[in-house]
């Protein structure tokens, strides 16, 4: 059973007396274990995708199944709920919580599914010591670099072991050697069995996916596999 | 998530904010505070004015003529009102006004009162030096005089002049005795006055037998109010008042004035109270206020809460504990602004410290009302939002 499954999806907002599609006919799928990209130029289309498939938002036709559940039939809670659990979001502006401790961060996804305060921080913990974070731990946001914070970004989307990790344009404010060094960790992650799914308009990131999938105005306009 | 965890998030977040936190608060305090300073302040005068009725004398009725009659109450009526059962004491009073002197130049006018000896326990007077009329001296209409302790003062006598002699009119007295002081100032002043025996007074200043008043103490666990309907009843008959006339006389329960000056300061208090409780509403305003503020500059930390998993149940309890921490906190420091208060007022005014904890457990009850009431709406404007849009809020 493939990880997520979009057929025929579309998404359309009604904005008073026009109504603009954002995403038409899409339908794609994605295996466990897979590196995908999603690529495409602004107004492509790319966050709405990114919202669907991340859970923040339901398609307004077709159909999306994720880990086997079909999200368009799912209530606010119930999708509250998988966005905790199954996906892990890396963002293209990091938004980590300000004022809030590198620690607490990573963290707070764990709140969420009612894990105890002790284990939570010791998985947190761990998981910023993997990405190489050790020392900042009780670092704010604002005291750190922005490689540092993408990174942090990252041990948080993966402190839930997610089953997808979704990242979008998780480069695309970093300088060229942090963006790189971000690229080989999710190298990484994808070797180590992770799911993810990287939504970019930069095709040197999207190089590094196994698989891209070109949209165009809302629509697939092609999808090409690395060698 | 547990209400520890949200407890703790939100004394985080309004540890980062501690400027805006305290002037938010501070509504409330002064809400509060000013709720728990006139509610106790309204309690500490009427503990006085109980205090001072019961300085009146306890259990005291006061016998007095009515409808202009003048002399429809005598001393025989008072002799047969000493004979019904469930009496303490009986003092029957004759007024007159005079001059107290103890040379040409050192006088004073004041009210000349000719009573019983138990007149010192019917209006619970204490004497300072000396004793108060005895019955010997009462039974005999002796020329003895004890001074209300605002005379002695006037005529500049003290604790030595007990056995030296005043005239009262031109007519010497013996000081047997001087009274405690009770307090209390102007029109009827019940320091302002000499005692002497009853028969004294109608020998040497007023003629005939009408009495001013007969002040009666009602024995301990005798009803007040049977003890009234049967001297009523037995004046009637004496009086020969029929079934459907009026009465020449009306009985004072001194209880009643008590219960009437108590109700008058507690409604005080409720309207102190009152006014005091808008200051609270709008401290909760201004935490709505804040909170509505804060819901739009957090949108982003919403929606990134969103994306990590938290339920629209989580995002309105984080918003609603944060209201409620503010109120509570500023209920609490209320409490104590308003305790701090009223200890300061009640010493300065002499009724001292009255804590009463329903006053806090009310207080701490209405501020958690407000963070509630006021905190929700926020709090639900926050749950409610888009993550999609709640993210892209910049």
């Amino acid at each position: 059973m493939s990880l997520l499954r979009l057929e025929h999806v579309g998404r359309d907002y009604d904005m008073g007396h026009v109504t603009v599609q954002a995403l038409r006919d899409v339908s794609m799928t994605v295996e466990r274990g897979e590196m995908v990209a999603i690529v495409g130029p602004s107004g492509s289309g790319k966050t709405t995708m990114m919202s669907i498939i991340g859970c923040l938002d339901r398609p307004t036709s077709g159909r999306y199944e994720l880990d086997g559940r079909d999200v368009g039939a799912l209530d606010d809670g119930a999708l509250a709920d998988i966005r905790s659990r199954t996906i892990g979001f890396v963002f293209q502006s990091y938004n980590l919580l300000p004022g809030t401790t590198a620690l607490d961060n990573v963290a707070t996804p764990l709140l969420y599914q009612g894990v105890p305060r002790r284990e939570r921080q010791a998985r947190a913990a761990a998981a910023l010591e993997r990405l190489g974070l050790g020392e900042r731990l009780r670092h704010e946001p604002t005291e750190l670099s922005g490689g540092e914070q993408q990174r942090v970004a990252l041990a948080r989307a993966l402190v839930t072991n997610p089953a997808l990790v979704l990242a979008d344009e998780p480069t695309g404010n970093l300088p060229q050697h942090q963006g790189a060094e971000v690229l080989r960790l999710f190298q990484g992650l994808h070797e180590a069995g992770n799911t993810i799914l990287l939504i970019t308009h930069n095709p040197e990131v999207a190089a590094a996916a196994q698989r891209q999938i070109h949209l165009l105005d809302g629509a697939v306009a092609g999808e090409e596999r690395a060698a | 998530m547990s209400a520890l965890e949200l407890v703790r998030l939100a004394l985080s977040r309004l540890r980062r904010a501690r400027v805006r936190a305290a002037l938010t608060m501070l509504g409330v305090v002064i809400g509060v505070g000013s709720v728990v300073g006139l509610v106790s302040v309204g309690r500490g005068t009427t503990a006085r004015i109980t205090a001072q009725l019961n300085s009146l004398g306890t259990n005291l009725l006061t016998i007095s003529p009515s409808g202009g009659g003048g002399d429809t109450l005598t001393l025989d009526d008072a002799t047969a009102i000493a004979a019904l059962d469930g009496l303490a004491a009986v003092a029957p009073e004759i007024q007159t006004q005079g001059a107290v002197a103890t040379s040409a130049t050192n006088t004073t006018s004041t009210s000349i009162v000719g009573t019983s000896a138990q007149y010192a326990q019917v209006r619970a007077y204490d004497v300072w030096q000396g004793t108060f009329l005895s019955p010997v001296e009462v039974e005999a209409s002796l020329r003895s005089v004890v001074l209300g302790a605002s005379v002695a003062t006037n005529l500049g006598l003290g604790a030595d002049s007990v056995g030296s002699n005043v005239t009262i009119e031109g007519i010497p007295f013996q000081v047997v005795g001087i009274l405690q002081p009770k307090g209390g100032s102007g029109f009827n002043n019940p320091d302002d006055q000499v005692l002497i025996p009853l028969g004294t007074v109608s020998k040497y200043f007023v003629g005939g037998t009408g009495v001013r008043a007969i002040g009666v103490s009602v024995a301990d666990g005798v009803d007040m109010q049977s003890m009234k309907d049967s001297i009523s009843e037995l004046l009637r008959v004496r009086h020969g008042i029929g079934a459907t006339d009026t009465d020449d006389f009306q009985i004072f329960d001194q209880t009643q004035l008590l219960q009437a000056a108590s109700t008058i300061s507690d409604t005080l208090t409720l309207l102190l109270g009152g006014i005091a409780s808008i200051a609270l509403v709008v401290g909760g305003i201004g935490i709505m206020n804040i909170m509505l503020v804060s819901v739009r500059e957090r949108t982003r930390e919403i929606g990134i809460r969103k994306a990590l998993g938290a339920r629209g149940r989580d995002i309105l309890s984080q918003f609603l504990i944060e209201a409620v921490t503010l109120s509570l906190l500023g209920g609490l420091i209320g409490v104590v602004a308003g305790l701090l208060v009223s200890a300061v007022i009640g010493r300065l005014a002499g009724w001292g410290f009255i804590f009463d904890p329903a006053t806090l457990v009310v207080a701490t009850a209405f501020s958690l009302a407000v963070g509630v009431v006021f905190g929700v709406w926020p709090a639900r404007q926050a749950a409610r939002l888009d993550p999609v849009v709640a993210l892209r809020y910049e």
